[in-house]
């Protein structure tokens, strides 16, 4: 890489990460303001109520008995200085304690993930490209279709049904999958299937679209007509520009794998941090779901940051400034 | 008790079991033989959601008390059938004359999981950290002794020297190592219930300082197993966040380690997935969703291991009284008389639940089906009547209900029979999330509303005193002056006869005023795997077996 291009490109990376610092505010603006904007407090509940005089305390407490806009700016100088604050819903546990307990679960979850759907994704596209309007792209182009149309807990509670409980009864409890919970083992199997299908089929159809347009470039056709290898054709020619918008799309996938599927966690009750993002939500956790979202949006810029610096990488053509 | 979190009504409102007639109907497995023990002494239930507290004076809903009630022991415990108190921590008490001074004799055998022994002073430090306002304990309000009006004044924010004062000042003494004397302002007759109550356990100062200073919202001490210091028959050993809570048996409980070794409470909040977990053999014991009623009762091995149970709840539509049309009473009976409650328990719950048209369950003393001549009693054609006498011919009303399904289905099925049992009431269902409806029933902003109450302990006086003017437990509006007295004198009423003519007089007034329209008493579905042995299951129970856990024994399987 040229020198010039070098200092570009690291110019570029501080730039964009120091965007993200208007981003983050933005994020907390918003997020602060819809949440306290929802209707019902965090005391509010079903069945028996808190005392009026104990819902005065934990105000107080929370600070949540002052003016918004102080309560606002007091929330960004804790954040800044990392504190997130205390949990309203979970007495004594901070809500970065909160976090970090839930964040390793959906983060193996989503990493398993995307480790299925990059190979499966592809392959599965080009493989349905290359023999276009044969079995294979048939059944490629079905499976493409069916598995996005099938919401995911259907495919979880189907894959519950067979692999757990019917497999459990054919054979007679020697061999079936947990139907729930977490582990580095068979735990993982059916969640991962679940999370997958969804972004295989998305990536699939994308793979195939974008090599069949280049397929039919003049470039390609020189290619064969050079009598080059087919491998090199389609792995040098092809992929190499097909591949460009499917990087696009593996950006966002990747962040809405690791900031977790609320379905798919419940589903297989794996304690992670959509779960815990919903349940802040609806119990009016505001610390908990301000905090959520501030690592969800850091998330999502991160990886479209990774997904712009790989452009240059795969495709020579575009240029950072 | 609470009804249960958002996210989950359906199960927790299920978990609060009651089983009235469970005591006595001890299906297969609930007998009393221990036959050859396992060796591994475990039982596994879920109990739906993390504890959000594992303190127990900051626990309020069923599944903190399921591991609070465990892992710490109160003054005194419900017997079986709930007639009566019995001792737990405190081996007897005694009740001044003018039923003002309660002593307590704490039991000198009495242990913390550590082997310290459990002192009166726990009990004075534990019940002063429900009044504390730097604490905002959820049952603030149950624990009514002297000087808890003036400490409810005080600010979370006040000097810590004021509220110290204050908390020094109240009715709480300890005049020894092991006598607990509590003062009331006034006579109290359910005050042995309020003993009972899992949040008033013993709390140890020391063990608080262990996680820091002793009011800071970031103590750690009930965060985690080793600060977690219990006086109850098992001790926290492992919180897995989200995951599950593990007990196990406490070898230095006043009653000798129990021979259950372990419990683990999974926090599962998905109902299927737990009830696939025990069709697994993953759990020892299930709460069954609403809508495999019918396939556990067709299933010829589910069915010999459900254990049916009444409930100690009621659920009733709660009216907006202060304003039109259901500040007219017509209007209000002319809807609780419209509906087939017997249809409902049949068809909406597949008969888990009992149709009732009075405020008191059955189980709970204070129950009276036909007081006052029975209102509320279904019949069609005299709602009719009533409508018209009201003046209404056509009608629009809005139903608020917390979006679950099993609500929705209820309101469903309520909104059809009064729209075919009342013509020209048209009702439209607004479905919205429980924060949402809560924060809506307390500015009033409601028509109708899908409300109940689940008692927490069994003393008429829980019950009543809901609808006392100003309660902050429904949100109706409603308020008689002669209701307030007559609830005011039963409270305080020591002869049990004349008490319980003051409550039925109270109760025909609510009825007939339609303070509610009653409507079912839920019962419970549990299933428990045959080899869980000796486990009592009581009414107000919040997983099968909970007061009497220590009893509890797993067969060979």
């Amino acid at each position: 890489m040229p020198q010039g291009r070098a200092v570009n490109l690291a110019f570029y990376i501080v730039r964009r990460v120091l965007w993200m610092v208007p981003v983050l505010f933005f994020v907390i603006l918003v997020t602060f303001s819809l949440m306290h904007f929802a209707p019902g407090s965090p005391w509010d509940q079903e069945g028996k109520q808190l005392p009026p005089n104990v819902i005065a305390s934990l105000n107080q407490r929370y600070g949540l008995d002052r003016p918004l806009p102080e309560q606002f700016v007091r929330y960004v100088w804790s954040a800044i200085h990392l504190d997130f604050g205390l949990s309203y819903q979970y007495e004594n546990r901070t809500v970065l304690s909160l976090i970090l307990t839930g964040w390793p679960y959906t983060a193996t979850l989503g990493v398993c993930a995307f480790l299925l759907i990059v190979p499966m994704g592809i392959g599965l596209g080009v493989a349905a490209a290359l023999r276009q309007n044969t079995r294979t792209d048939y059944i490629v182009v079905g499976f493409s279709t069916l598995g996005a149309s099938v919401p995911n807990f259907v495919v979880g509670i189907l894959l519950i049904i067979f692999l757990s409980v019917d497999l459990n009864k054919w054979t007679s409890g020697a061999f079936w999958l947990p139907s729930g919970g977490f582990g580095l083992d068979q735990h993982l199997i059916m969640p991962v299937i679940t999370l997958s299908v969804l972004p295989i089929t998305y990536i699939a159809r994308l793979t195939r679209a974008s090599t069949l347009e280049v397929l039919r470039q003049d470039y390609v056709r020189t290619a064969w007509a050079k009598g080059l290898w087919e491998r090199l054709v389609v792995v040098k020619h092809v992929l190499k520009n097909s591949l460009i918008p499917v990087v696009t799309a593996l950006g966002p996938t990747f962040a809405f794998l690791v900031t977790g599927s609320v379905i798919v966690e419940k589903v297989f009750v794996i304690p992670g941090i959509g779960s815990t993002f919903v349940t802040a939500v609806s119990s009016r956790d505001y610390p908990m779901i301000v905090g959520i979202s501030i690592i969800f949006a850091l998330i999502v810029a991160l990886a479209n940051l990774v997904v712009d610096l790989l452009y240059v990488v795969i495709d020579p053509r575009v240029r950072l400034t | 008790m609470q009804l249960g979190k958002p996210l989950q009504p359906i199960r927790l409102v299920a978990v609060l079991g009651a089983a009235l007639i469970g005591v006595l109907a001890c299906g297969p497995g609930g007998g009393g033989t221990t036959t050859n023990l396992a060796k591994d002494q475990v039982l596994r239930y879920n109990i739906g959601v993390e504890p959000n507290s594992f303190d127990p004076g900051q626990q309020q809903y069923t599944y903190e008390a399921a591991v609070g009630r465990q892992a710490f022991e109160a003054l005194l415990k419900p017997n079986k059938d709930l007639t009566d108190v019995e001792p737990a921590t405190a081996e007897k008490y005694e009740v001044s004359s003018d039923g003002l001074t309660y002593t307590f004799h704490i039991r000198k055998n009495a242990k913390w999981s550590d082997g310290q022994p459990v002192k009166a002073q726990d009990f004075v430090y534990g019940w002063q950290r429900l009044i504390d306002p730097r604490l905002g304990a959820p049952y603030n309000d149950y624990y009514v002794f002297k000087g808890v009006e003036a400490a409810s004044k005080l600010k979370a924010t006040d000097p810590a020297d004021k509220i110290d004062a204050a908390l020094q000042a109240l009715g709480l003494k300890a005049t020894d190592d092991s006598t607990f004397v509590v003062t009331l302002s006034e006579p109290a007759p359910y005050f042995k219930w309020i003993a009972t109550l899992w949040n008033g356990a013993p709390i140890r100062k020391d063990v608080v300082q262990k996680g820091g200073s002793l009011t800071d919202p970031k103590n750690t001490w009930a965060t985690k197993p080793e600060t977690l210091i219990g006086n109850g028959p098992f001790k926290v050993t492992e919180i897995a966040s989200k995951d599950h809570v593990t007990l196990e048996a406490s070898s230095n409980y006043w009653g000798g380690a129990p021979t259950l070794k372990k419990m683990v409470f999974y926090e599962i909040s998905d109902a299927n997935a737990d009830f696939a977990k025990y069709k697994n053999g993953e759990v020892d014991m299930n709460n069954v969703p609403l809508a495999n009623t019918d396939l556990v009762r067709n299933d010829p091995q589910l069915s010999k291991e459900l254990r049916e149970t009444p409930q100690l709840g009621v659920r009733w539509i709660q009216f907006n009284n202060t304003k039109p049309p259901f500040d007219n009473q017509d209007v209000r009976m002319a809807f609780a008389k419209a509906v087939d409650r017997d249809k409902l328990a049949k068809d909406v719950f597949k008969g888990r639940a009992l149709p009732i048209s009075t405020f008191i369950p059955k189980g709970q003393s204070g129950n009276n089906p036909t007081v006052g001549g029975d209102p509320q009693k279904f019949d069609a054609a005299a709602a009719k009547d009533l409508l018209k006498k009201a003046g209404v011919t056509s009608l629009n009303v809005t139903y608020l209900v917390r979006n679950d399904t099993a609500n929705q289905q209820i309101a469903q099925f309520i909104q059809d029979q009064i729209q075919t049992n009342l013509p020209g009431v048209k009702i439209t269902l607004e479905v919205i999330d429980s924060k949402t409806v809560t924060s809506r029933l307390r500015q009033k902003n409601f028509q109708m509303y899908h409300g109940g109450w689940i008692g927490d302990y069994p003393d008429p006086q829980n019950w009543f005193d809901l609808f006392k003017t100003g309660s902050g437990n429904q949100f109706s509006g409603y308020s008689n002056k002669q209701y307030d007295d007559l609830v005011k004198r039963a409270d305080v009423e020591k002869d049990p006869a004349k008490r319980k003519d003051l409550y039925d007089q109270a109760h025909a007034i609510i009825v007939k005023e339609v303070a509610g329209a009653f409507m079912y008493q839920g019962k419970n579905f549990y299933l428990v795997k045959p080899y869980v042995q000796n486990d009592t299951i009581t009414p107000i129970d919040e997983w099968p077996g909970c007061y009497f856990s220590k009893n509890i024994t797993i067969g060979q399987h």
